[in-house]
C-alpha cells in the first residue's frame, strides 16, 4: 500500500520534472572545438609558472633579508627587509588565484595570508616558543600578515621595533619567530613552484575534460572564488563593512604597514584582469583565455560582447579604486563611500563572471557558502 | 483505497501547480480565517507566549558554543548547561541563569514518543553527555595536534579549524544537530502538536468555554500550539511575523526552515510552516478541532522534511568533496549530516502517531555513517553516503538531487 502510493508518487514527481524542465533548463549541452589544451599552456607556460618563478625569487630575496636583518639587527637592516618584504607581498598578488594542485594541498592562500592577524596568540608563541605553523588553527599568525606586525607592527618608530630584535628580553624569540615566518614562506613556495615544474604543468595542460574534474572547470572556478572571496570581500568589502555592523578599519590587507594596501588591491584586479585576458606574465602578448573563449563561443548580452563588458567592468572597478587612499584605514574613516563605490564595482564584475561567463563556458560553480558555524 | 485515490489527486495538483507561474491559492474547506501575522488577542491583551521555548533555544546556543571554549570549557561546566539548575551561574545571560528550565528534561522527552518509553529516553539522554564528556577527554587533549585517522585533532576547512574526533566527527555538531530532533522537534511535533496534549483533562472543555489559565490570558490548548510555535519562531525578530528573517534567528530549526526555503525546490516550505501554525492558532480560538489537527499534519509533515533535506544535503555536500579529493573539508559537512541524520528518530509521519524512521531504521544509517570502516569518515565511501541519502529520500517526495542541491 505504502508501496504503491509511493510508485504513483514517483511517477508523478517525474512527469512533473519532465515537464518543468524542458523550458527552465539551458539548452543541451554541445561539447565545443575550442582548444582548451592550448589556453591551459598558455595559462601554465605563460602566465602561472613565471609568476611563481617571480614570486619565488623575491621570497628568496625575502629570506636572505630575514638573516641579514636577525644577524645584524639594525635600523638599516629593518628597512632593507621590510622593502624586499613589500615587493615579496605585491608579487604575490599575481599568484594567489592558483590555488590548485600543490597550492591546494598545502592550502597556499590561507598560510601566507590570513588577516587580520592574531597579535596576541603571535606574542603567545614568541614567548613560549612552541609552535607548529603545519596545523590549520596557526594560520592567522603567520604569513605575510605576521610579518607586517612584526617589521611595522610591534612599535611606533624603527628604532623601537628594532629593541624587539636587540635588548628585549627575549630577541631570541623575536628573531626566531621572524626566522620561521619567513621560511615557512619560502619552503611552501619552493614546493609549490616545483610542483608545477616537476610534472604538473603536464598534468594540468593534458586534463582538458570539460568536467568537473577537467583544469579549465577547476581553475575557472578558483579564479572566480578567489576574486569574489579573497579580492572583493577580502581587501574591500569586509573592511569596508559590507558583511557587518559598521567598518572594520583592522581589517584591511596590510594594516601595520597602513600605505600599502591599494597598491596590493591594484596589483590583484590586474592580474585578475591579465589572466582573463591570457596575458603573458613577463610580456605582453596574449593568448588563448576566457576572453578568447568567449569570443569563440561568440558570447552576446544585451547585445554587447561579454568579453568587452567585462574588461570595460574591470577598468571601471580600476578606476574607482585609484581613486581609493593609499591608506584604507585612512579611507575608511574618512570617507568609505569611496570603498563601498569600489565595492560595488567589484561586484559586478563577479556578477559577469559567475553568472555570464560560467554559462557560457558550460561550468559549475563547485562552491556554496558555507552557513557559518 | 479511497484515502490513496484522495491523496494521490491532491499531489498531483499540487505538483503541477507548481510548474505554473501564477500563485493561484488552494482551496481550503474550512470556516477559520486566520489573521495576517501571528498575532491573537483576547480583550487588550496579547494570548501568545513562549518564553520557555526562547529560553531553551538560547541555552542550546551557549551550551553548542561552549564545545570549543578551549579556554573556559571543562567537563562538569558543560554538563551543567545541558542540564542546568536554577540559579546557577552556567552562561553569559543573567536571565539564563535564573531560569528553572534546562535541555537535559527536554531531551526525548514528549509524550507521543518517549511517555512510555523512558529507557530509550534515558539512552538518547546518555548520547548526548558522551557527546559532552567525549569533546573534554577526546578532543580537548588534542586540541594543537593535527588529526589523523584514528587520532583527534584538528582539521582545516578553508579558513575554519575543526575539531573533530579519532574518526572525524565533530561532536558540536553532532550535539547541536541532534538536539534540534531531540529537543526542537520531538517537543513540537510529538509533544505540543499532540492530540494527548492539546486536549489532555479539560484542555477542550476550557477552551470551548473560553476558561483561562490562571492569572493569564491564554486557554491551556491556546498555549500548548504556542509552546510548538516557539521552538521554531521563538528567537525571533519579529515573532508574529517570523518569515521576515527566517534561517537567521537561531542556529536549529529556525535556521534549517530558512536554509531548505533558500533551495528553489522547496521555496514554499517556510510560508507553508507558518501559515499551518497562524491558521492552527486560529482554529483553536474558533472551536475547530478539525481544522487544527490538519494543521498539526501539515507541521509535522514539513518539519520531518526539513530535517530529512538538510540532512541529505550535508551528505551530498560532504560526498562531493571526498570525490572533489579534499575528505578533510567534508567533515564538518558530513558531521552535521551525522546529527540530522540523529534527528530522524523524532520526525513524525504526517497522518498518525508513528515516527517516519524507527529506532532500528536510524541507527543502520548512523553504523553506516560511522562504523562502515574503521576509522568513520576518514574512510567512508561517497557509495556509503548515497546509499544513506536515497534511503532518506525514500520516505518523501523529493529525489536525493532536489534536496543536494541549493
Amino acid at each position: 500500500m505504502k508501496f504503491l502510493k509511493f510508485g504513483i508518487f514517483l511517477a508523478l514527481v517525474a512527469a512533473t520534472i519532465t515537464a518543468c524542465s524542458s523550458d527552465s533548463d539551458g539548452p543541451e549541452e554541445t561539447d565545443d572545438a575550442f582548444d582548451r589544451g592550448a589556453m591551459l599552456a598558455n595559462w601554465a607556460d605563460n602566465i602561472i609558472i613565471p609568476a611563481y618563478t617571480s614570486f619565488n625569487s623575491k621570497v628568496g630575496e625575502m629570506e636572505a633579508a630575514t638573516s641579514a636583518f636577525t644577524a645584524t639587527p639594525t635600523v638599516e637592516n629593518l628597512q632593507a627587509l621590510r622593502t624586499v618584504w613589500k615587493e615579496a607581498y605585491v608579487s604575490f598578488q599575481n599568484v594567489l588565484m592558483f590555488e590548485i594542485g600543490k597550492a591546494e594541498e598545502v592550502r597556499f592562500r590561507n598560510r601566507l595570508n590570513v588577516y587580520p592577524t592574531n597579535v596576541s596568540q603571535i606574542e603567545d608563541f614568541i614567548a613560549t616558543g612552541n609552535y607548529d605553523f603545519a596545523l590549520p588553527s596557526t594560520i592567522d599568525k603567520q604569513g605575510f600578515p605576521a610579518l607586517d606586525y612584526m617589521l611595522n607592527g610591534l612599535a611606533e618608530t624603527d628604532a623601537e621595533i628594532v629593541v624587539f630584535y636587540t635588548s628585549n628580553p627575549n630577541a631570541e624569540g623575536y628573531k626566531n619567530y621572524l626566522t620561521t615566518l619567513s621560511q615557512t614562506i619560502k619552503t611552501l613556495s619552493n614546493e609549490v613552484l616545483t610542483s608545477w615544474t616537476a610534472g604538473y604543468r603536464d598534468a594540468f595542460v593534458a586534463n582538458t575534460s570539460s568536467s568537473a574534474s577537467g583544469a579549465v572547470d577547476k581553475l575557472t572556478n578558483d579564479y572566480i572564488f578567489y576574486f569574489e572571496k579573497a579580492l572583493r570581500a577580502g581587501k574591500v568589502g569586509i573592511p569596508a563593512g559590507v558583511f557587518s555592523n559598521g567598518t572594520l578599519p583592522q581589517n584591511v590587507e596590510a594594516f601595520y604597514k597602513k600605505d600599502i594596501s591599494k597598491e596590493l588591491l591594484l596589483e590583484a584586479i590586474n592580474a585578475s584582469v591579465n589572466f582573463f585576458n591570457g596575458k603573458s606574465f613577463n610580456g605582453n602578448s596574449n593568448g588563448a583565455s576566457f576572453k578568447t573563449y568567449l569570443d569563440y563561443l561568440n558570447t552576446i548580452k544585451n547585445g554587447e560582447n561579454l568579453s568587452a563588458l567585462i574588461n570595460n567592468q574591470f577598468t571601471v572597478a580600476k578606476n574607482k579604486a585609484n581613486e581609493l587612499n593609499a591608506n584604507f584605514v585612512e579611507q575608511i574613516e574618512t570617507d568609505n563611500s569611496k570603498m563601498l563605490a569600489t565595492y560595488d564595482e567589484l561586484q559586478r564584475i563577479v556578477v559577469l563572471l559567475k553568472v555570464d561567463m560560467i554559462q557560457a563556458l558550460d561550468v559549475t560553480i563547485d562552491y556554496v557558502d558555507a552557513d557559518g558555524d | 483505497m479511497k484515502n490513496l485515490i484522495l491523496t494521490t489527486s491532491i499531489l498531483s495538483v499540487a505538483l503541477f501547480a507548481s510548474c505554473s507561474s501564477d500563485d493561484d491559492q488552494p482551496i481550503v474547506q474550512n470556516t477559520v480565517e486566520a489573521p495576517a501575522t501571528y498575532n491573537f488577542m483576547r480583550g487588550t491583551e496579547s494570548t501568545v507566549s513562549f518564553d520557555g521555548q526562547t529560553t531553551r533555544i538560547l541555552m542550546a546556543q551557549e551550551t553548542a558554543n561552549a564545545f570549543t571554549d578551549f579556554e573556559n570549557t571543562t567537563e562538569a561546566s558543560l554538563l551543567a548547561m545541558y542540564n542546568h539548575q536554577a540559579g546557577n551561574a552556567d552562561f553569559s545571560e543573567a536571565d539564563l541563569n535564573a531560569s528553572d528550565k534546562n535541555l537535559r528534561s527536554k531531551t526525548a522527552a514528549s509524550y507521543d514518543y518517549f511517555f512510555m518509553n523512558t529507557s530509550e529516553s534515558a539512552a538518547i539522554k546518555a548520547t548526548f553527555e558522551a557527546y559532552i564528556s567525549s569533546q573534554i577527554n577526546e578532543v580537548f587533549p588534542n586540541k594543537m595536534i593535527a588529526a589523523t585517522p584514528g587520532v583527534a585533532g584538528q582539521i582545516a576547512d578553508g579558513t575554519r579549524t575543526r575539531y573533530v574526533n579519532a574518526k572525524g566527527l565533530e561532536y558540536n555538531q553532532a550535539f547541536a544537530k541532534s538536539l534540534l530532533g531531540a529537543v526542537m522537534a520531538d517537543q513540537m511535533l510529538n509533544n505540543y502538536l499532540s492530540v494527548a496534549v492539546l486536549d489532555e483533562g479539560n484542555n477542550r472543555e476550557d477552551n470551548n468555554n473560553d476558561i483561562t489559565e490562571e492569572n493569564k490570558p491564554y486557554t491551556t490548548m491556546e498555549h500548548k500550539w504556542d509552546e510548538a510555535y516557539g521552538y521554531l519562531y521563538g528567537t525571533s525578530a519579529n515573532p508574529e511575523n517570523p518569515n521576515l528573517t527566517i534561517g537567521e534567528d537561531d542556529k536549529f530549526l529556525n535556521e534549517y526552515v530558512g536554509r531548505v526555503n533558500d533551495d528553489p525546490d522547496f521555496s514554499t516550505i517556510a510560508a507553508e510552516i507558518f501559515d499551518a501554525f497562524k491558521l492552527g492558532r486560529a482554529a483553536i480560538v474558533a472551536k475547530n478541532y478539525e481544522v487544527r489537527d490538519e494543521q498539526v499534519a501539515i507541521i509535522r509533515e514539513k518539519i520531518s522534511e526539513v530535517i530529512a533535506v538538510r540532512g541529505i544535503y550535508y551528505l551530498q555536500a560532504g560526498k562531493n568533496k571526498i570525490v572533489d579529493g579534499d575528505r578533510q573539508g567534508a567533515f564538518h559537512a558530513l558531521s552535521e549530516a551525522y546529527g540530522f541524520v540523529y534527528s530522524l528518530r523524532f520526525t513524525r509521519m504526517s497522518d498518525n502517531n508513528t515516527p517516519l524512521f524507527t529506532k532500528n531504521e536510524v541507527d543502520t544509517l548512523l553504523n553506516m555513517l560511522m562504523d562502515s570502516s574503521d576509522n568513520g569518515f576518514w574512510d567512508i565511501t561517497p557509495e556509503t553516503l548515497d546509499t544513506v541519502s536515497e534511503a532518506m529520500a525514500a520516505k518523501f517526495d523529493f529525489t536525493v538531487a532536489q534536496a543536494g542541491s541549493l
